[in-house]
């Protein structure tokens, strides 16, 4: 018997299928009727507290709870319908422009919420303080600055964002709206007759403002950094530039350290005197490798604190002290009792202070130590002869090797060796039968 | 996923071999002999410059005495010939000879070159003649060719100077744009020229008529910790010695990474802030072992 399927219920068949995807696309988790987020406020009855928030997320708002979350399983915390960093994206795809030239941290690891509440805010923009607590909360330190200074920069008391993108730019690095000086001169006009006069006729609309002056303020006149080199100061920049009305008025008058030695001559005058030179002194970049020509927030004019500066060049060290320390956390971490003892690597060197036992201009002693005896110069912080009873000095030979005298360095290694007490071998029996190979088993 | 995990297995198997086959192409150092003392008993102290030649005289910089050392070499032998003193050489940081014997010591607290005659005699400062602006040189390291030729690493204007044997100008080449700090140079019997730089972990290279450097070996940061001295041999594999790791990486004409060799330590055979090496064509290798006050001598087996 052949059966006939009635037409009609092709038909329903049919409309139902292409129905289908439109309502699963707005209620896929097929939710008990009625506003769908309603649901969800039964169990989170706080959120209904928050939807009375001046500004509500628009997914919160149309009650699309699983716009954001998963209300079965999620691999990401807090239900999370996918990984924070992807999530806010899929609907706001342009907060980061394609060709950035800086962006938020926060942005890009996708800790919106670090400045977002992702329900609600009384706040525009969901934002979670307003104005500038929200981004002093984080950036702490410039926050106190701004709060402190005597001389304050107006625009960055009344909005970081005068400034800065809060997400990204595609113009300038720091999140700057446009690049400096183009960004100075907005407000700064630099054709004003006081503006030229306080400049003394320099055309330094081109030049880089942000190498005087500090743009979050300061405790000197004109914001300036807190350390100014005194030509500056004293408006003589033909000291080293050339005049004002030359064709390249922002040449210096003689090259590298050649210029700074006009100045700085007795403290050049004993570094050339030595026999090993830090070599970025007397490289084309000169003094201005680790110090800044105009004004500093550091002391003695340097670039960045010295913690940081030895290591934009000396990367190796400073990784090397990154690993030690990720090292010493892991093994706080998983000790059972108090931890081991000893360091695993040296203070002054995890703490950035290289010029305690490093000259920064030259020594006549290798590696530019500022001590010629090894034993001398970790003796000005250590008592070693409290430390132990082993002879060290220039009439101890080390065993081996002939041409050395047993001394700190013979056992210890100055910037870590990953050992305990760093030491240059895992176990003290170790590095003692590296000697007194009579005792080994 | 069993089949991927195969694959990479094999690929990385493969990656061992070849990176092994590399190395044994290169040869290996084998520890030969030990220069502690000069010929009245005295021992080097810091000494971070050595030169060498094809008829095996060595040239020891010993830096912290302040003074330069020859020695011949034969097989295990090393025999001390005399001491070099100069009232203009207080610290010599670098070392080399010429075709005649003549030795250049790069003095590290005039930064200027010192000239001696084969007897050892000073014959003052090499200065450079005719040399275009910017008139400041500062030399960082030099090498001489194989026909006497000088090639100055001239840091404070950012370029490697070529003179002739006797001084005069020949040419220049700038650095490249975007370098860290270029601690030292050498020159392969072609004339190629090639750059080392300490921060950036990197090889620059510049043909015998070249006007400018290209990028040879980049970020071989994993392989070194801060490299301070590179030679090339006349096979043209390049020896970067790795100062701060206490260890020497060859690297092939292309910059490819044939392997690392020696290590860090006290006894012989290892390194202590290795600073300056030389190799001649009869496979020996000297290496000044600043950090252990010696002068290492090791041969090249292939």
């Amino acid at each position: 018997m052949r059966t006939r399927i009635p037409w009609v219920t092709l038909v329903i068949v049919l409309v139902s299928l292409l129905a289908t995807p439109a309502a699963h696309g707005q209620n896929k988790f097929r939710l008990k009727p009625g506003p769908v987020g309603k649901l969800c406020f039964d169990c989170h009855p706080d959120l209904a507290e928050k939807l009375k928030g001046k500004f509500v997320h628009t997914p919160v708002r149309t009650g699309n709870c699983a716009g954001c979350h998963s209300p079965h399983t999620s691999a990401h915390g807090k239900l999370l319908s996918a990984s924070p960093s992807a999530l806010c994206l899929t609907c706001h795809p342009s907060v980061v422009p394609e060709k950035a030239v800086s962006s938020h941290r926060v942005v890009v690891e996708g800790s919106c919420v670090k400045c977002h509440d992702p329900h609600a805010s009384n706040n525009k923009a969901n934002l979670l303080k307003t104005g500038n607590d929200l981004c002093v909360s984080c950036h702490k330190a410039i926050g106190d600055t701004v709060a402190r200074v005597t001389f304050k920069h107006v625009p960055v008391s009344n909005d970081c964002l005068s400034c800065h993108n809060p997400h990204a730019s595609d113009k300038s690095a720091h999140l700057l709206k446009s690049p400096v000086p183009a960004l100075c001169v907005q407000c700064h006009k630099p054709d004003s007759p006081r503006f030229t006069r306080q400049h003394v006729d320099y055309p330094v609309a081109r030049a880089n403002c942000v190498s005087c002056h500090d743009p979050h303020g300061s405790n000197t006149a004109g914001i300036l950094f807190d350390t100014v080199h005194p030509p500056v100061a004293s408006k003589r920049c033909n000291q080293c530039h050339s005049a004002a009305t030359a064709a390249e008025p922002f040449a210096t008058r003689r090259p590298g350290f050649e210029l700074c030695r006009g100045c700085h001559s007795a403290m050049m005058n004993e570094a050339f005197g030595k026999n090993r030179i830090h070599w970025p002194l007397v490289d084309k970049t000169g003094c201005l490798s680790c110090h800044q020509a105009h004004a500093s927030r550091e002391k003695k004019l340097l670039n960045v604190p010295e913690a940081g500066l030895c290591g934009r060049c000396h990367t190796d060290t400073i990784d090397w002290q990154v690993k030690l320390a990720e090292k010493a956390a892991q093994e706080k971490a998983t000790a059972k009792t108090r931890g081991e003892k000893g360091a695993l690597t040296h203070e002054p060197v995890q703490t950035g202070r290289c010029s305690a036992c490093h000259l920064p201009h030259a020594s006549d002693s290798a590696r530019l130590m500022r001590q010629a005896s090894i034993v001398e110069g970790c003796g000005s912080c250590h008592d070693w002869l409290k430390h132990n009873s082993h002879p060290m000095g220039e009439k101890f030979a080390d065993m081996r090797n002939k041409n050395l005298s047993v001394n700190c360095l013979s056992c210890h290694q100055a910037h870590g060796t990953g050992y305990r007490h760093m030491i240059t071998f895992p176990t003290t029996t170790e590095l003692c039968v590296q000697c007194h190979k009579q005792l080994r088993r | 996923m069993p089949s991927i995990l195969g694959s990479l297995l094999i690929l990385s198997c493969l990656g061992w071999l070849c990176a092994e086959a590399g190395a044994a192409e290169a040869g290996k150092l084998r520890f030969v002999a030990a220069i502690y003392l000069d010929d009245k008993g005295v021992g080097l102290r810091q000494p971070e410059g050595v030169a060498c030649n094809d008829k095996s005289t060595v040239i020891v910089g010993d830096t912290g005495r302040g003074r330069l050392l020859r020695y011949t070499v034969d097989d295990r032998n090393v025999k001390p010939a005399g001491e070099i003193r100069a009232p203009q050489l207080s610290a010599p940081i670098r070392v080399q000879m010429n075709s005649k014997e003549e030795v250049f010591a790069l003095d590290g607290r005039q930064r200027r070159i010192v000239r001696f005659d084969v007897k050892g005699e000073s014959k003052g400062y090499l200065d450079p003649e005719g040399v275009p602006a910017p008139a400041g040189i500062v030399p960082r390291s030099f090498r001489i060719d194989r026909d006497d030729n000088i090639y100055l690493l001239d840091v404070f204007s950012a370029r490697v100077l070529v003179l002739g044997p006797d001084g005069k100008y020949l040419r220049h080449v700038g650095f490249p744009t975007g370098y860290g700090f270029f601690s030292d140079l050498a020159v392969d019997s072609r004339g190629k020229i090639y750059l080392l730089d300490s921060l950036k972990a990197t090889v620059h290279a510049a043909q015998k008529d070249a006007k400018e450097f290209s990028l040879v070996a980049k970020n071989l940061r994993a392989h070194l910790s801060f490299p301070t001295s590179i030679v090339v041999d006349s096979r043209g594999i390049l020896y970067l010695v790795d100062e701060h790791g206490g260890g020497i990486v060859l690297l092939g004409q292309d910059g490819s990474v044939l392997g690392r060799q020696l290590a860090m330590g006290w006894t012989e055979g290892l390194l202590n802030s290795p600073s300056q090496m030389c190799l001649n064509d009869r496979g020996q290798v000297f290496i000044a072992d600043r950090g252990n006050n010696r002068v290492q001598v090791f041969s090249l087996v292939r």
